[in-house]
C-alpha cells in the first residue's frame, strides 16, 4: 500500500462522516464546524491529486472566508438549541436518503463496470498543478472570464450591501 | 511526488493530537470538584446571571465579513498573477489593472453607502 | 493491492459526497444549513473537475475550479444577505414557513 492509498482511504472516509454529520446535526453551528472539517478533508484530497495551489486556495477561500460568514450569520440570529430542536424529521427523509442510495448504486456499477482506463495521475499532474502553471493559463487562456468574475464580484459587493443594510426609514 | 508531503501530514497531526491530549488529560489530570448547579455558575458569589450569553452579534459584524470575503477573492486571484508576472507581460499587467478598477468601484460604493461606518 | 488511486474512486467519492448534498437540500429546514449542503455540492463538483484534470493532464478543470470557488464566495455573500433580509421581515429562517407565495 502507497502513502497515497492510505491518505485517499483517511480523507476519502473523513469526508463522508463529515458531510454525514453536517446534514445530520440539530445544531447549525456544530454542521459548520463539520463543514469546515469536510473542507480540510477536501483540501488533503486536492493535495494526493498533485493539485497543491488548489488545496491552499480551498482552505483560504472555503474554510478561512465563507464559513466565517456562515458562523456569523448563524451567530447573528441566534439560533440556539431551542429553535434548533424543532426541526423535525418526515418521510420524505427516508424516501430521499434511500433515492440518494439507489442512484450511487447505479453509478458505482455504471464506472466500475466499464472502467475509464485512467488509473494513474497524468505525467503533467505535478506541472499543471502549480500556481505557476495556474497563473499561466488563467491570463491567457481564460483572460475573459477572469475579467467577467470582476463584474460578478462588483454585482455581488452592490447586491448583498443592498440586501443586508437596514432601510433607512427603519434605522431614523 | 505526495512522499513530500509527509513532514506537513505530521506537523498537522501532531498539533491535531496536541489539541486532543489537552482536552482527554485535563479530564484524568485535572482536579475533581463536585459540579453542583452552584458551583457551575459564573460567579460563585455576587451578580447572578440573567440572560444567556448566546446574545445576537449585531449586523455591522456581517457587513465586515461579507466585505472580506468579496475582497478576499481578489487577493486569491492576485496570487497565480504575482507568481507570473514577469512572463504575462504588459498584457498581464493591463488585465490586473481592469480588474482591479472594477472592484475598485465596489470598493467605492461600499465606503459611500457607509456600509463600513461603525455605528 | 492498490498502487495508485485509479479515477473511479475519485468519482463515486465525488458522487457521494454530492448526494450528501441533495439530501441536506431536501430533507433540512434551516435556510443555513440548506446553504451549506449547497456549498457541498460545489465541492464534489470541484473534486469531480480536479480529478479529470489532473488524470487527463489538462489543467483547464483546476482553471473551472478557481472560477466555482469565486462564484460560491459571491453567492455565500448574496445568498446569506438574503437569509438575513427574510429573517428581518419573517423572523424565521425555516423555508416551510415561508409561504406568502403559496395560496
Amino acid at each position: 500500500m502507497s502513502t497515497t492509498v492510505i491518505l485517499f482511504s483517511i480523507l476519502a472516509i473523513a469526508a463522508i462522516a463529515t458531510g454525514v454529520s453536517v446534514i445530520i446535526n440539530k445544531n447549525p453551528v456544530a454542521s459548520a464546524m463539520s463543514l469546515i472539517l469536510h473542507f480540510f478533508a477536501l483540501a488533503g484530497l486536492y493535495l494526493t491529486l498533485n493539485a497543491q495551489f488548489l488545496a491552499a486556495i480551498q482552505i483560504l477561500v472555503y474554510a478561512g472566508a465563507i464559513m466565517v460568514l456562515v458562523v456569523f450569520v448563524v451567530m447573528l440570529l441566534n439560533l440556539g438549541k431551542e429553535s434548533a430542536l424543532t426541526e423535525r424529521f418526515n418521510p420524505r427523509t427516508g424516501i430521499a436518503v434511500s433515492m440518494g442510495v439507489l442512484l450511487i448504486a447505479q453509478l458505482a456499477i455504471a464506472f466500475f463496470g466499464q472502467p475509464t482506463g485512467y488509473n494513474q495521475l497524468s505525467d503533467k499532474a505535478a506541472l499543471n498543478g502549480t500556481a505557476e502553471s495556474i497563473g499561466t493559463v488563467l491570463f491567457t487562456e481564460y483572460l475573459f472570464p477572469f475579467e467577467a468574475i470582476s463584474l460578478l464580484l462588483l454585482v455581488a459587493i452592490v447586491g448583498s450591501i443592498l440586501l443586508a443594510k437596514k432601510q433607512q426609514k427603519e434605522s431614523v | 511526488m505526495i512522499d513530500s508531503y509527509i513532514p506537513l501530514i505530521i506537523m498537522v497531526s501532531v498539533g491535531f493530537l496536541f489539541g486532543l491530549s489537552n482536552i482527554v488529560l485535563a479530564q484524568f489530570l485535572g482536579p475533581r470538584k463536585n459540579k453542583t448547579k452552584v458551583k457551575l455558575e459564573p460567579y460563585e458569589c455576587g451578580i447572578e446571571p440573567t440572560t444567556s450569553a448566546r446574545e445576537r452579534f449585531s449586523i455591522k459584524f456581517y457587513m465586515t465579513a461579507m466585505l472580506f470575503i468579496l475582497f478576499d477573492i481578489e487577493i486569491v486571484f492576485m496570487y497565480p498573477w504575482a507568481i507570473q508576472f514577469k512572463e504575462l507581460g504588459m498584457v498581464g499587467f493591463i488585465a490586473m489593472n481592469l480588474f482591479m478598477i472594477l472592484l475598485f468601484a465596489g470598493f467605492i460604493y461600499v465606503i459611500k453607502k457607509g456600509a463600513l461606518q461603525w455605528r | 493491492m492498490l498502487q495508485t488511486i485509479p479515477l473511479e474512486f475519485y468519482l463515486i467519492l465525488s458522487a457521494i459526497m454530492f448526494m450528501l448534498g441533495v439530501i441536506g437540500v431536501i430533507v433540512r429546514r434551516n435556510a443555513i444549513v440548506i446553504f451549506m449542503s449547497i456549498e457541498m455540492m460545489l465541492n464534489a463538483v470541484n473534486l469531480t473537475l480536479v480529478s479529470f484534470s489532473q488524470f487527463m493532464g489538462d489543467s483547464a478543470g483546476q482553471i473551472f475550479v478557481f472560477f466555482v470557488m469565486a462564484v460560491a464566495a459571491a453567492e455565500a455573500a448574496v445568498g446569506l444577505a438574503i437569509v438575513l433580509a427574510l429573517f428581518r421581515k419573517k423572523q424565521t429562517v425555516y423555508v416551510d414557513e415561508v409561504n406568502v407565495l403559496k395560496w
